[in-house]
């Protein structure tokens, strides 16, 4: 008899089961594949380390803005795509050791779900049973490929998160269907390394949910670079290395060497007896309330395959939640102050309400905004960069309820901003908050004093 | 010349009344008859109208205080009077704290001693300036503590104490909190941190909010207060018995006609029938005609019968008064009255506290209610519950049985003043008086 089952090792997964192992529960956690989940094998990890190699090469090149000289700048495709290979495997290391180190006994093989008794949850592996009192399902999520006519037969130049991220050449053109985070990362990455990227978007903007000025600021950006972008595009058929689409009800097509498909994720509920629990489900994802509880009684979900704010690090403090709470501390889960970043160079960074979701949700807000270029670092690094941070906050009290940013490196400082919303900080305290100078961070300090 | 508006005395026995709602606040301009405030005693509500022209220069309760009658309300006057002597020291006069007022114009002759209220009691709750100020910072009521300090003066540990039985709140929700006299009993936020949202309703994120936290108005409290204390202060018991009715459905016919024929302007309900039999059963049972007084039991020589009435407010029990001197015309016509000016709001509240009335009558028939269980209003020491007639069946002699109908009298009595043999003829008294009605009227 277990205290806690884990079926799926990602970021909700390992992190619930180091935590539940810290606290001393006796965890089971089943992973098919490798530790880590797709976050780091198939997502932000390995985009991470490729779009550095990016950046660096990018930096190299355009090194003379700063008086910088490099001669006969290049890169090597295939020691970029086995510098990711190593990180991920140190990093999939790094989990392993902390799953042995908080005694998380970690079986690698198919969990399969039996069903529940009074004694509890029973799931089999690799032939053997386990008996948990609790069981957590972390099984996360997979690409979405949508039955647009012809893309099964266009082979492997069809392309998601997982095939593009093991592609050995680099591809002269690319066209990427759907201009969200994934799309929008591996359109940075391939169009720094020179390859011809288009973007079709079905949506009026890329980077959809994201603060709307600030996504049409990163397009812009991004169409001087190079990239070409449909939006308002809707595709309708493949034809090979071909994709038709629909626009102001014309037809259009691109052609690229590869097609990427990242049109969004669709949550992982078959294939390992959720059936034999009759979990309740929700919109495809498994339906939690805000501890992250299903309907049956015993059994809790996180992450990815609760279908909804797909993010790691939601994922892990989700599992976290149901570690807390079944070790004696009450938690709930809270989704107003997740942060979301873009990856892309210039960084996309943002967390709580944007102007849009704000005004349709009819809450009564002031927003600020400034242009990165009144923090100094921010000029000092950015020879002809522009950016900008954007903070929303309530009418009537002044509390912060968003912040949004572009500009590098916003992705390290956005926390900043997560703390002020989960603590729902007004202008009164965030105004005797000392920032660090010189720091881009500061631009956020300017943007309250523009209140 | 300022005016002092003191809380009125609405009858003999209001002591004190709940401020419902300030209509006019410090500095509004108001007009003589202008509505100031309005307040409620324990069933009836009132509003206190402007005595003069001016502007409102204090006002010393806010919504929802209990105010001891005759006590200051507020000062009407023109700005920049002096008016501190008017309304004496004892009073919570906030100019002295608010020096800011443009002392200049206070240099106005001093006004003669005008009808002073008493002053307050010693009772009123006090903060110490040093509780005063952690409450204020950490929005906390101070007032609503209970304070160990001399006299139950609420002192700075009172206050710490209060804090540490709370979540921590953001910088936000202490905001609100103090803006809106709110406080959380859990937090949802980092590491149990009541944020804004504790404030209101939680709300589910998957099942939305499926309920409304609707606060009680002053009359709701003061029915659950008396409702609850009956039940828990007395020995209270039902009995259930059923009268033939057919000689009240017979009179009522007749009264119809009469009505029809217009020989009769009053119309007499079944109810006033009821409430008639009950008056006469009373009579002939004088311990029933009582009130329970824990030593005592004072039984009285009239009858002062209380009727349930069902209003948009609330429950309500107006009494009327030496109803066994009136004729059933005289009942039907109090009875209507008192239950008219009680859904107009008009009653005068010492008909309605419950030692105006010696026994009550609670009507349920109309509605189909076949049996229930009233509460009695203490101290009286018993309630009829009245229910809908129904057919029964009944041996009317020499093996003819039929279907005749039957009202169903629930009584509820104090066990403490009524033993069940008296309670059960009391109840059965009822039914013979109501199965042998006779009406004077035809």
């Amino acid at each position: 008899m277990f205290d806690l089952l884990i079926i799926g090792g990602g970021p909700a997964g390992y992190v619930a089961a180091e935590r539940a192992g810290h606290k001393g529960l006796n965890v089971v956690l089943f992973e098919k594949n490798k530790m880590g989940g797709v976050c780091l094998n198939e997502g932000c990890i390995p985009t991470k380390t490729l779009l550095y190699s990016a950046k660096t090469y990018e930096n190299a090149l355009h090194g003379d803005k700063y008086g910088v000289y490099g001669d006969n700048i290049r890169f090597d495709f295939s020691k970029i795509a086995a510098r990711k290979d190593k990180v991920v495997r140190k990093l999939v290391a790094g989990v392993e050791s902390k799953m042995k180190l908080h005694h998380v006994t970690v079986v690698k093989g198919e969990a399969m779900i039996q069903g529940r008794s009074p004694k509890g949850v029973e799931v089999t592996c690799n032939g053997e049973t386990y008996l948990g009192a609790n069981l957590l399902i972390c099984t996360g999520s997979e690409a979405f490929v949508p039955p647009i006519p012809g893309i099964a037969e266009a082979g492997d130049i069809i392309l998601t998160n997982r095939e593009i991220l093991a592609l050995k050449e680099q591809p002269a053109s690319m066209v990427i269907i759907g201009g969200g985070v994934i799309g929008m990362e591996f359109a940075s990455f391939y169009n720094s390394l020179g390859t011809q990227v288009t973007v079709v978007e079905m949506l009026p903007e890329i980077l959809g949910g994201l603060d709307f000025e600030i996504s049409a600021m990163l397009r812009d950006i991004y169409t001087k670079k190079g990239i070409t972008y449909h939006l308002n595009a809707k595709v309708v058929k493949v034809e090979g290395n071909k994709v038709i689409f629909e626009k102001d009800g014309a037809s259009e097509s691109v052609e690229g060497e590869k097609i990427l498909v990242s049109v969004g994720r669709r949550a992982v509920t078959k294939g390992f007896g959720l059936e034999n629990l009759s979990v309740e489900l929700n919109r495809g994802g498994i339906k939690v309330d805000e501890k992250m509880r299903t309907n049956v009684p015993g059994v809790f979900a996180a992450g990815d395959v609760t279908g909804f704010s797909l993010l790691a690090h939601t994922a892990s403090r989700e599992g976290e939640v149901v570690v807390n709470n079944l070790t004696g501390r009450p938690d709930v889960m809270r989704y107003d102050a997740i942060p979301g970043v873009v990856y892309t160079n210039p960084e996309v960074a943002g967390v709580g309400l944007t102007e849009e979701a704000a005004k349709a949700k009819g809450i009564a807000f002031k927003v600020a905004k400034l242009p990165m270029a009144y923090a100094g670092r921010f000029v000092a690094e950015n020879e002809g960069g522009s950016g900008l941070c954007k903070v929303l906050i309530g009418e009537k009290y002044g509390e912060v309820l968003g912040v949004h940013m572009l500009g590098n490196p916003c992705s390290e400082m956005i926390y900043g901003a997560c703390m002020a919303i989960e603590q729902e900080m007004t202008l009164a305290e965030m105004q005797e908050v000392v920032f660090p100078h010189p720091t881009v961070s500061e631009i956020f300090k300017e943007t309250i004093f523009a209140f | 010349m300022a005016v002092v508006v003191i809380l009125p005395k609405q009858g003999q026995s209001v002591e004190s009344c709940i401020i419902t709602e300030i209509k006019k606040k410090k500095g509004d301009t108001v007009k003589k008859g202008d509505i100031l405030f309005s307040y409620e005693t324990d069933k009836a509500s009132f509003e206190e109208e402007s005595p003069a022209d001016g502007v409102v220069l204090e006002c010393f309760y806010s919504d929802g205080d209990e105010v001891p009658v005759l006590l200051n309300m507020m000062v009407i006057g023109q700005p920049g009077e002096d008016y501190v002597a008017l309304v004496g020291d004892a009073m919570p006069v906030t100019v002295e704290e608010a020096p800011a007022a443009p002392v200049a114009e206070v240099v106005a002759a001093p006004v003669a001693a005008a009808p002073v209220a008493p002053a307050a009691k010693g009772s009123a709750s006090f903060v110490s300036p040093r509780a005063k100020n952690l409450a204020a910072t950490e929005a906390i009521d101070a007032a609503q503590l209970a304070g160990s300090g001399p006299n139950g003066r609420v002192i700075e540990k009172d206050v710490q104490a209060a804090l540490e039985n709370r979540p921590k709140l953001t910088p936000l929700a202490k905001k609100m909190a103090a803006e809106q006299g709110v406080q959380p009993t859990s937090g949802s936020g980092l590491a149990g941190m009541a944020k804004s949202t504790d404030l209101q309703a939680p709300v589910n994120a998957v099942y939305g909010v499926d309920y409304e936290d609707k606060k009680l108005s002053n009359m709701r409290k003061l029915i659950a207060k008396a409702m609850h204390s009956s039940l828990q202060n007395s020995a209270q018991l039902t009995h259930h018995l059923g009268a033939d009715a057919r000689r009240m459905m017979e009179l009522r016919k007749k009264i119809k006609a009469a009505m029809d024929a217009g020989t009769l302007t009053t119309n007499i309900t079944l109810n006033d029938m009821v409430c008639f039999a009950v008056i006469k059963a009373l009579k002939k049972f004088p311990n029933v005609n009582s009130h329970f007084l824990g030593e005592s039991l004072r039984l009285f020589n009239k009858v002062h019968l209380g009727l349930a009435v069902d209003t948009d407010r609330g429950l309500m029990v107006p009494a009327v008064r030496n109803a066994d001197d009136l004729s059933i015309l005289g009942l039907a016509n109090q009875l209507k009255e008192v239950a008219g000016a009680c859904r107009k709001g008009a009653i005068a509240p010492e008909l309605l506290s419950a030692e105006a009335a010696t026994f009550t009558v609670s009507n349920l028939g109309a509605y189909g209610v076949e049996m229930f269980t009233p509460v009695i209003n203490l101290p009286q020491s018993a309630i009829l519950g009245v229910n809908t007639i129904v057919p029964r069946p009944k041996d009317l002699g020499d093996g003819v049985y039929a279907f005749v109908p039957y009202i169903g009298l629930s009584l509820t009595y104090d066990h403490r003043s009524l033993d069940g043999g008296e309670a059960t003829r009391f109840l059965k008294q009822i039914a013979v008086e109501i199965e042998t009605l006779e009406l004077d009227i035809f």
